[in-house]
């Protein structure tokens, strides 16, 4: 486990939900149907995954600096409303879980300016060790913060759309 | 809500193109691709979001067999749109590396769709990850989910008879979370 990490660390934002990513709907995430393709909801909340590891010190620098990288083990999207091109996108982040390398996240996309709710993402991200590409334990000011996250976090009541296992409703 | 026998596509017997042959072979097994390297990210591997699109790929490939393609959407008959989608990363791909996807159908209605893509390493064997997806069928004009049509029912049907004996895979149904250790 690395004990610190050579850079600062951004000011920890402990609001919960975590509401400080915003995006838009790029034209090259238009599919034939006219609306964002699947697979770039899945960019959008990564980005916002992005968002909430800068918040607890593991940005671009962690990665540059060959220290760690964070890779995504599962993730799990409801597509719940069409967003088009140029749409503005706001995202509120709650921290499920978390333990010695992992956190679990739900995400929730917005219509920035409509306000309906567009999306959800439930996902894992794992820290990884930059040399082995193995699972490593967070950073020990990670730690830290995400101990801080997630006393803030854990009293948020559990989304509605966490937890979902897929399948067509049966008619009894 | 539109009465069934308004939309278009359920007064069409057949599609104004034609139907590719139907491949039964259980798990489908005919979509390939290569990791692009706009598809690579900072921790030099296929970014997650890119999964996706080639997922949605080997999507493409398993609508044309029952003719929900991009002609479908083309001629304005309907669209097929992804409600809830899961995905797992069991392996790392590179750039360049050649992927093999399947598709398996774990159950249908009149109008949705339940499958799970594998996707291999090309040469390597090794499985790289999986994605869950619930398809609908939308009807062009409203755009509201509608019946599959005729045409697309009848494929699924012996698409969905022939994966039937297939084991569902371990990915499949999958609860995300962290396992907590006793």
């Amino acid at each position: 486990m690395l004990d610190s990490l050579p850079y600062e660390l951004p000011e920890l934002v402990t609001r919960a939900p975590l509401d400080t990513h915003r995006s838009t709907v790029l034209s090259e995430w238009v599919d034939w149907n006219g609306h964002m393709n699947v697979a770039f909801y899945v960019t959008a909340f990564d980005q916002a995954s992005g968002a909430f590891m800068r918040n607890v010190g593991l940005g671009r620098r962690y990665v540059d600096g060959k220290l760690g990288m964070t890779f995504v083990l599962e993730t799990h999207v409801t597509y719940d409303r069409e967003m088009r091109e140029g749409a503005a996108m706001r995202f509120a982040t709650q921290l499920l879980a978390r333990d010695a390398k992992r956190v679990h996240l739900f995400h929730e996309m917005f219509h920035a300016e409509q306000g309906y709710l567009a999306a959800t993402n439930e996902t894992i991200v794992m820290n990884i060790d930059y040399a082995t590409r193995r699972s490593a334990p967070w950073p020990a000011p990670v730690a830290v913060r995400l101990e801080t996250l997630w006393q803030a976090h854990k009293s948020l009541p559990r989304p509605a759309k966490a937890g979902r296992v897929m399948g067509l409703p049966r008619k009894s | 809500m539109q009465a069934v026998a308004s939309l278009r596509s359920a007064r069409m017997k057949l599609p104004p193109y034609p139907m590719i042959e139907l491949d039964l072979a259980a798990p489908f097994d005919q979509h390939r691709a290569t990791v692009l390297p706009e598809w690579i990210d900072w921790n030099g591997h296929m970014n997650v979001g890119f999964y996706v699109v080639a997922f949605d790929k080997a999507t493409d490939t398993l609508c044309n067999q029952f003719g929900c393609g991009w002609e479908y959407t083309r001629e304005k008959i309907g669209m097929t749109f992804v409600l809830e989608a899961h995905v797992t990363y069991d392996q790392e791909v590179r750039e360049g590396d050649p992927l093999r996807i399947t598709s398996q159908i774990l159950d249908h209605d009149a109008k949705r769709l339940h499958y799970i893509h594998c996707m291999y390493h090309g040469t390597e064997g090794y499985l790289a990850a999986t994605n869950e997806l619930m398809l609908m069928n939308i009807d062009y004009e409203t755009r509201r989910s509608a019946p599959w049509p005729g045409w697309a029912m009848e494929r699924l049907d012996k698409m969905a008879a022939a994966h039937k004996a297939l084991p569902a895979p371990a990915q499949a149904g999958r609860l995300i979370g962290i396992k907590r250790k006793k």
